[in-house]
């Protein structure tokens, strides 16, 4: 081999793995015998979250060495984590610890709150626990809210937070809500956190909106949070009579059926909630809880 | 004989200049501090230069019949004046060193050439303290317009820094634009992290108004300080028996009048007797251009006379005149229908006193609107009435008020806003929101929405939702959820109306009645049985 034709070998090679699919890119199926849904309650929302993560597999299955991993919580409220409108700080926490131990280059946390993003970050004690475990916490920047095909069956284009949709991995962190127009607000309906724009008239068909969203950012692993969920004045509270404590974390790599356990925690069976029905007419997963491989725990 | 300039005077100048760059310095870093920093609470930012100006400690005083204790340290720099003559004016005040820069810009750029000698009158801004004091007896507070650090205060929150953050950022489009992504990351993350509002409905003429103030600067230096500030007026007139006074060395001036025609502000160092030590800001510009250095400030205990002030003959006759007319200026200000009924978008902040107090010890600084995490805080024009301009107001279209945040009420110099507790701030009611039944989505659409109802912040939530049946134009019938008020519940927080979709004229809106603070502007029976004792009582 001429030495020419080995540089441009080289560079050609170095290109095809900077650029190109590599024979990793993708979501790896989970090998037979392991759960696709794993519920496990405790004391310890930290220790609840990182044995359901064990229990599928380990972080490392999800999280390969080097990607930029984004976390996306529900910080949509200005609210202490007693009040359950914002997922458990804790329960963020050991996620970034996790994905940052699976050798991810940097995990993200953001949402496009609704009240003022910086109380939102700093009273639901997220920013403090992100920073505690080495993770990085941002706000969501006009200029990088940009009009994305969504190529949904009924939302086309919507504006969406790009630090979201280019991240190499993506968690999505719920807490499971009471929601006054789709009853519950779980793991599909937090992707709302990731959009702009008129996101309010999303009210106008939320079902099929929080579908749309659910198909487009398409997450490597749900993980919700229900260790004290919002029974009534959601999704955002206010007093600690509001809430329950369930004490239980939720993961799982399909998000319909995070959801559809979550649900079962408000006592109300998946097939009320329109949006889960349209989520498995899309392909996005499965409801019915009992043709789903679950296992539960209690530690 | 040998020409040598004053080195001693030199260095003072530059002290002069170090000190005033260092106050104006910490006059923006307070102002910048004043949001929410991650603290509920945040302790003094930029009010306390406020306290130390005695023109607006007197004016409110007088106008508000209260004496605030945080005004004692105005009695600092009414003693400093005696003492040392205007040092605040030419070695503390920001906004004067705003105009002394820009002056020396000017000046340099050859768009100002100070005349040999300036004999404008300088009575301008003794009239209007007087007529301002004469207002403040019968309670009209107009002090904000003209006093320094409210005018430098207002604009700088209302119009400089909000248009500073959109040039930035829209910079950081251009940053994006050209793969600067970690720095334009950095500048968004910091103006998220500085809460820098940039919609204001008056930024634009409170910004004029800035403008036009350094504009002037063109014709003559230091113009505000010369002919419209009434704390400099006041400041002058208690620097009669300061201890520094002007003098020339007569065998070593050679008469070039250099030291006259740079004067910041027309205090006429030659000839000496001609001096007027409550024009003189102290700035050593005289001392230390003087090609001899002949001038200096030796110690002197004796008084000036009254003649030697100020140019303006402050006599009897003038002065009663003045006072005259302020006092009959005052009903003219009072013909507004809003002393009668209240005005329905004057939503005030929460804390603010009633109306009339309220209006009696606001300064119009802007304070509160730049403290406000949603700049929802904007300064009115027309509806409350002329001494009611640039005061603060709840525009919900723009901002809403945050349920944990009482930050206007922690930042107001005069207490026009009452010092709260989040807690105690959310027993407040500043208005009542209603809903636009012929606009409301549900109701008028049948379509589903009730984003008011997801954001209303209580619990039990103020606004609840019933099931309505709306008729379609094709004569079929919905059944949707949609909203309806419990006034009780309602704070005035005014989010259910940011939020609406409904983007031109919200389908739900809030309206300043049912306030706490007013014991007049209400309208059920029984209403304050159920809302929170009044604080102000």
């Amino acid at each position: 081999m001429k030495r020419r034709d080995f540089i441009r070998d080289v560079a050609a090679a170095g290109l095809a793995l900077r650029f190109g699919q590599g024979p990793l890119a993708g979501q790896t199926p989970a090998p037979a015998g392991l759960p696709l849904l794993a519920a496990v309650e405790g004391e310890s929302p930290a220790a609840i979250t990182r044995e359901a993560i064990a229990m599928l597999g380990g972080m490392k299955k999800f999280i390969g060495r080097g990607d930029k991993v984004v976390i996306k919580p529900n910080i949509g409220w200005d609210r202490t984590p007693e009040m359950a409108a914002c997922t458990n700080p804790e329960v963020v926490k050991a996620l970034v610890e996790l994905v940052l131990d699976a050798g991810a280059k940097k995990a993200v946390v953001i949402d496009n709150t609704t009240n003022q993003a910086k109380r939102c970050y700093v009273r639901s004690g997220i920013q403090e626990a992100v920073k505690q475990a080495g993770g990085d916490m941002l706000f969501v920047d006009d200029y990088r809210v940009k009009k994305t095909a969504l190529k949904g069956v009924w939302i086309k284009e919507w504006e969406v937070v790009l630090d979201v949709v280019e991240a190499d991995k993506l968690i999505n962190v719920p807490i499971a809500k009471h929601h006054s127009l789709c009853r519950l607000t779980l793991g599909m309906k937090n992707w709302l956190g990731a959009t702009g724009g008129a996101r309010n008239q999303f009210h106008q068909e939320l079902d099929k909106a929080v579908v749309d969203l659910a198909a487009f950012f398409k997450p490597q692993l749900t993980v919700l949070d229900a260790y004290r969920i919002l029974v009534r004045n959601g999704p955002q509270g206010g007093r600690v009579s509001d809430t329950e404590l369930v004490k239980t974390v939720v993961a799982g790599t399909d998000p319909v059926a995070v959801d559809a356990m979550g649900a079962t925690f408000f006592k109300v069976t998946p097939r009320e909630l329109p949006y889960l029905g349209f989520a498995r007419e899309r392909g996005l997963g499965e409801f019915e809880l009992e043709k789903v491989r679950l296992e539960k725990k209690k530690i | 004989m040998k020409r040598k300039k004053s080195r001693k005077h030199r260095v003072l100048e530059l002290l002069r200049i170090a000190s005033q760059t260092a106050f104006f310095g910490l006059f923006l870093f307070l102002l910048l501090g004043a949001h929410y920093t991650g603290e509920d609470y945040i302790g003094s930012t930029v009010q306390r230069f406020f306290h130390f100006d005695p023109f607006l400690a007197l004016i409110t005083i007088v106008s508000a019949r209260l004496v605030y204790a945080y005004f004692a340290f105005a009695l600092i720099t009414v003693v400093a004046t005696i003492l040392f003559g205007r040092v605040f004016c030419g070695w503390v005040c920001p906004l004067g060193a705003v105009h002394q820069f820009s002056s020396f810009v000017l000046k340099k750029t050859k768009f100002l050439k100070p005349p040999r000698e300036e004999r404008a009158s300088l009575a301008w801004k003794y009239y209007i303290l007087i007529i301002v004091l004469a207002g403040a007896l019968f309670g009209l507070d107009l002090a904000g317009y003209l006093d320094p650090f409210s005018f430098l205060t207002r604009s700088f929150s209302v119009a400089v820094l909000p248009s500073l953050a959109h040039a930035l950022s829209s910079l950081n489009g251009v940053f994006y634009g050209l793969g600067a992504t970690g720095l334009a990351r950095s500048i968004s993350q910091a103006l998220e992290n500085w809460t820098i509002n940039v919609t204001f409905v008056q930024g634009f003429s409170v910004g004029l108004l800035f403008l036009g103030a350094v504009a002037l600067n063109a014709r003559k230096e230091r113009f505000w300080c010369r002919y419209l500030c009434p704390t400099g007026a006041l400041l002058g007139l208690l620097s009669r028996w300061n201890l520094f006074k002007l003098r020339i060395d007569e065998e070593k001036c050679i008469k070039c009048g250099l030291c006259t025609q740079h004067c910041e502000t027309q205090a006429q160092p030659y000839p000496n007797e001609k001096w007027k030590s409550g024009e003189c800001v102290y700035c050593q510009n005289c001392a230390s251009i003087c090609p001899t250095g002949a001038i200096r400030f030796p110690f002197s205990g004796r008084p000036e006379k009254v003649t030697n002030v100020s140019n303006v003959d402050l006599s009897r006759r003038k002065l009663i005149l003045t006072t005259l007319l302020g006092i009959v200026a005052v009903p003219f200000f009072r013909l507004t229908p809003s002393h009668k009924r209240a005005s329905l978008k004057l939503i005030r902040p929460p804390g603010a006193l009633p109306e009339d107090k309220f209006l009696a010890k606001c300064v119009k600084c802007g304070q509160c609107m730049r403290a406000c995490p949603t700049g929802g805080l904007q300064p009115v024009l027309t509806e409350a009435g002329p001494e009611g301009i640039y005061t603060p107001m709840l525009v919900p279209k723009v901002g809403y008020c945050e349920y944990y945040c009482s930050l206007c009420t922690q930042v107001c110099p005069t207490g026009a806003i009452k010092k709260l507790t989040i807690e105690e701030k959310n027993k407040l009611k500043i208005g009542t929101a209603w809903v636009n039944k012929s606009r409301c989505i549900p109701y008028v659409l049948g379509k589903p929405c009730i984003v008011c109802e997801e954001h209303c912040p209580v619990s039990p939530k103020a606004i609840k939702w019933i099931e309505v049946e709306t008729k379609l134009p094709d004569g079929t019938v919905a059944v949707q959820k949609a909203p309806v008020i419990d006034i009780e519940l309602c704070t005035g927080c005014g989010i259910c109306e940011n939020k609406c979709p409904v983007m031109d004229d919200p389908a739900i809106f809030v309206t300043s009645v049912g306030e706490t603070r007013s014991a007049k502007n209400r309208l059920l029976l029984d209403i304050t049985k159920e809302t929170a004792a009044d604080p102000y009582k």
